[in-house]
């Protein structure tokens, strides 16, 4: 599991994930801006989302329903998203 | 890095805004095994699909209907064989889920039972053509039966025959107040003269373009599928299996895993077979024409067409096709 786990951590994370999962350019963890809409400014599909998930799952251990994805619009919603499940499980 | 944003204009980022909360799931049923035409050509009977147990209990249909509507399919496409011959299933379909009727026309769907009901009406050419390969004219009788009707269109099925001649077909759809979608035929039957050599494929690429400028109206359709279903290229890649979007879910074990529809699934008629594809299994993907899989295939790489303005309008140009077909979005 990520090192990191205060909201600005899993952001930054979930940042580097989407990053290196849809190979984008000019564009670091540290840049990325965790209010922009994935779908509306990105042009994230469903598909893409559940690999993003897929990788989040693994790396935090914890289950992403597929009914949550349309709530996952935004880097900083799937962090509050995460930590939710973070604190649920303890 | 490149965004929505950054690549369109305020108008074009509407437009990508209204199909983008569309989240279409659409599978496709076989409704029946029957059908009142024998077309040469015809995926269906060539490759075998037909050899399965119809299930006659409407009950079982209602049941099933309900188990896919369960599972998220928010666009029920329907088939066959000739699904009017079964207005019962259709009719439940339709009761449950957005439903698209793929039909040869020659049945009339009733408009008080089925009002807005979506249907598309096959057509493979000018009347030679269509005696050749389905034994009669059908236009003469379909355009009858759905003559202005606003939910209906035609699926033209352009065969090699048809290059350089396919503007008075769709001028006698425009005459009879209906739309058309063109799409190229696969020849799965190998019948003689119906197989595309590369320069008709070209030909027929410009002339689709022209009826879309002439008849814009008319023609659903756009510029780029033209391209993409006449090249059977898309970003420098090939249609083709390792490509292919519309795959059975079940079905589906190629790795990596491919880009593709979600939750897409082909049914037979007795509600447990399921179909390869969107297609016939029998078919050399690589020779696939249909038009379903191509926009499909576009449709689902999107981010591979964020690399400029010009293609991310191409794209949205081809949902937009897309979402009208199904009448998502008006015409």
């Amino acid at each position: 599991m990520p090192e990191s786990k205060d909201i600005r951590g899993i952001e930054r994370h979930v940042a580097e994930i989407i990053i290196g999962e849809l190979k984008l350019e000019d564009v670091t963890p540290d840049t990325f801006n965790p209010g922009m809409d994935l779908v509306d400014e990105l042009g994230i599909d469903s598909m893409d989302l559940a690999t993003i998930a897929l990788v989040l799952q693994d790396e935090y251990k914890i289950v992403i329903d597929e009914d949550d994805y349309p709530k996952l619009k935004t880097v900083r919603l799937i962090a509050e998203y995460i930590e939710e499940k973070l604190a649920a499980k303890q | 890095m490149k965004t929505v944003s950054t690549l369109l204009d305020a108008e074009w980022r509407e437009r990508y805004r209204r199909i983008s909360s569309l989240n279409i799931r659409s599978s496709i049923y076989d409704l029946t095994c029957r059908c009142n035409l024998r077309c040469k050509g015809c995926f269906f009977f060539s490759s075998g699909e037909h050899h399965v147990q119809e299930e006659m209990d409407i009950r079982k249909w209602e049941a099933f209907i309900d188990r896919e509507k369960a599972r998220g399919v928010n666009l029920a496409i329907l088939i066959g064989g000739e699904p009017t011959l079964c207005m019962d299933r259709l009719e439940a379909f339709y009761r449950r889920i957005p439903t698209y009727c793929a039909t040869n026309g020659l049945i009339k769907v009733p408009r008080d039972r089925f009002p807005d009901m979506m249907v598309g009406i096959s057509l493979w050419g000018g009347g030679e053509d269509e005696k050749i390969l389905r034994g009669r004219d059908t236009f003469a009788v379909s355009s009858k039966n759905y003559e202005g009707d606003p939910y209906t269109y035609y699926l033209y099925t352009v065969t090699p025959k048809q290059v350089g001649k396919t503007e008075p077909v769709i001028r006698r759809i425009a005459d009879c107040g209906l739309k058309v979608h063109l799409q190229l035929l696969s020849n799965d039957e190998g019948v003689d003269g119906f197989s595309w050599r590369p320069e008709e494929l070209s030909d027929l690429r410009f002339e689709m373009d022209e009826m879309l400028d002439r008849y814009p109206r008319t023609v659903i359709s756009s510029k780029y599928y033209h391209e993409v279903i006449t090249t059977g290229m898309m970003q420098g890649r090939r249609f083709g299996w390792r490509e292919c979007p519309s795959v059975t879910e079940s079905l589906d074990t190629r790795q990596p895993p491919v880009r593709r529809l979600i939750h897409f699934y082909r049914w037979g008629a007795d509600l447990q077979t399921v179909h390869r594809c969107c297609t016939s299994a029998t078919r050399d993907c690589s020779t696939c024409k249909d038009g379903a899989a191509h926009m499909s295939w576009i449709m689902v790489n999107k981010r591979d067409h964020m690399t400029s303005t010009k293609d991310l309008q191409n794209w949205i140009e081809v949902y937009e096709m897309f979402a009208k077909l199904y009448r998502l979005i008006p015409w």
